[in-house]
């Protein structure tokens, strides 16, 4: 058996019928699984930075599994905005996804420009892993404990091999079962956890179940606290270059900018709601706006489905910039302020130029066929 | 005819006709002006597999109005209305066998009919102002492609 691992799962904003079953059999399921405390929070993203969920989650130094609605990425910086921070646990439902995009965007980077630094890049974050696990991506919540049963095994599998046994033990004398199981789920309290820290023995690294530290929890800690609707930008720092574009853009005071002069979303509330233009400015493709309708907006991996280039821009789709404006102006004028249109804030992209030699054209077109489509 | 360099290509653009921003031209046919794709738009799509349009013709169209959608060898894109005015007719030969539009750009291969007021009319470009547009947006036209291979 693994550590305790905690698993919170967050509502979704609906009261579709449908979704409440799937998650409350989650928690059924949760709660009988061995090892696993569980917890119910309402949607992660409507949750307040001061409020019961957000200090629940903070209170959780081990290793958790997260449930949403959201997307992925979406979730997890959401998290990271709660102050909730942890490598990231890959999860094999979307794994496959996750390693074509991956791939491509390697690829590219390194072929033909120097790798830019992202604000993630200066964070240190705790070892402990964090996994957010998407509802929508099965029906049936017995199919989610499969993914969970591989979690517990995986995180089994790297305390053995980051703590050093297999180091010391010859590869002929392996340990037994049983000291495996010790060393991996200690039973006193001065053991030293994975990452070196004193970590107390069960439970202690997760939610505190009210019937206390020494018989594996039986209850679900369900946090209701009231939570209103919300909606405002989550930064995704791993990809963010804090260029200030959506600063310079934003009319209504939503971003700010730290004491080490990083961007941050600031006043989350001043944020208009519906509002995504922000995120269509974004030269990173950023910001995330996790509860808008399409999916590149709302943190979905990049589209994999066609690998055929795109010209509506060139042929006359209104650009990312343009709609953004519109979009910023249909709010000034809802606010009762005066439109601005294209006049303020609006990204200098098109002046760095990246000069090509003319003759890549062809180069680029063909370079399609290398695809392999 | 008027020419611009893409790389190593030698685009051509009959001084007759006039020309939209989103590349195609614009020839006047009675009271109607047909449209079509233009040498510039021809190359980046390279062979054309498929042409679909949203609706039937006649129609009312707003200017950028999204109109259909087009799928060739190397790139895909949605289709919009260069002016306002009234759609009058597709080329319907082009439904079932959309080739017209590389074998005869400024020909068989055009793309539709509008009627358009004078006032809407004036958006169009001279050759020579297609031209000097051309060389404005060469660089992002680059960069659209290019970005979208990373």
């Amino acid at each position: 058996m693994a550590r305790r691992i905690s698993a919170v799962v967050s509502q979704g904003q609906s009261h579709n019928p449908r979704k409440r079953e799937l998650e409350e059999e989650l928690v059924t399921l949760l709660m009988m699984e061995p090892g696993i405390d569980a917890a119910v929070i309402p949607n992660l993203y409507d949750v307040k930075p001061d409020g019961t969920s957000a200090l629940a989650l903070q209170g959780v130094s081990g290793d958790v599994i997260v449930f949403s609605w959201l997307y992925e990425r979406a979730a997890r910086w959401t998290l990271d905005r709660l102050d909730v921070r942890g490598a990231e646990g890959v999860s094999t439902i979307n794994a496959e996804l996750d390693e074509d995009e991956e791939g491509d965007s390697e690829a590219g980077d390194s072929a033909d420009e120097e790798k830019k630094s992202r604000v993630a890049d200066d964070r240190p974050v705790p070892k402990r892993r964090i996994y957010c696990l998407e509802l929508s991506a099965f029906e049936s919540a017995a199919e989610f404990m499969v993914e969970v049963r591989r979690i517990q095994k995986e995180l089994t599998t790297s305390v053995v091999s980051l703590g050093g046994l297999d180091d010391w033990v010859s590869p002929t004398a392996k340990p037994s079962p049983e000291s495996l199981e010790r060393f991996a789920n200690p039973t006193n309290d001065t053991a030293l956890g994975s990452n070196g820290t004193l970590q107390h023995a069960e439970g202690s690294n997760g939610f505190h179940a009210s019937n206390g530290a020494a018989e594996p929890a039986v209850d679900v800690i369900r946090i209701d606290e009231s939570a209103d609707r919300r909606w405002y930008p989550v930064i995704d720092f791993g990809r963010c270059t804090n260029c200030m574009e959506c600063i310079d853009f934003c009319l209504f005071g939503v971003y700010g900018i730290d004491g080490a002069e990083t961007i941050l979303v600031e006043q989350p509330d001043n944020c208009r709601k519906g509002c995504p233009a922000c995120s269509r400015v974004c030269p990173e493709n950023a910001i995330i706006f996790p509860q808008h309708k399409s999916p590149a907006i709302a943190g979905a991996p990049a589209e994999v489905g066609t690998l055929k280039i795109d010209l509506s821009r060139l042929f006359g789709a209104p650009d990312a910039v343009e709609q953004a404006a519109r979009e910023r102006d249909e709010q000034l004028v809802l606010a009762g302020r005066e439109t601005v249109g294209l006049t303020v804030g609006i990204p200098k992209r098109q002046e760095e130029n990246a000069t090509e030699s003319k003759d890549e054209l062809d180069d680029l077109i063909d370079g399609l066929d290398e695809l392999d489509i | 005819m008027l020419h611009f360099m893409m790389g190593e290509f030698e685009a051509e653009f009959p001084t007759d006709c006039r020309y939209a921003k989103n590349h195609m031209w614009a020839s006047e046919s009675g009271e109607r002006i047909r449209f079509g794709f233009t040498a510039y738009a021809v190359r980046l799509l390279q062979d054309v597999y498929f042409l679909d349009w949203n609706f039937d013709a006649p129609a009312t169209v707003s200017s950028r109005q999204l109109l259909g959608s087009i799928e060739s060898k190397k790139a895909e894109s949605d289709l919009f209305a260069p002016l306002a005015g009234e759609l009058s007719e597709f080329n319907a030969t082009l439904l079932n066998d959309p080739s017209a539009i590389n074998v005869d750009k400024y020909g068989e291969g055009w793309l539709f009919e509008m009627a358009a007021e004078v006032d809407a009319q004036s958006e169009l470009m001279t050759p020579s102002e297609y031209v000097s547009h051309l060389a404005d947006v060469w660089e992002v036209t680059q960069r659209t492609i290019k970005g979208q291979l990373n």
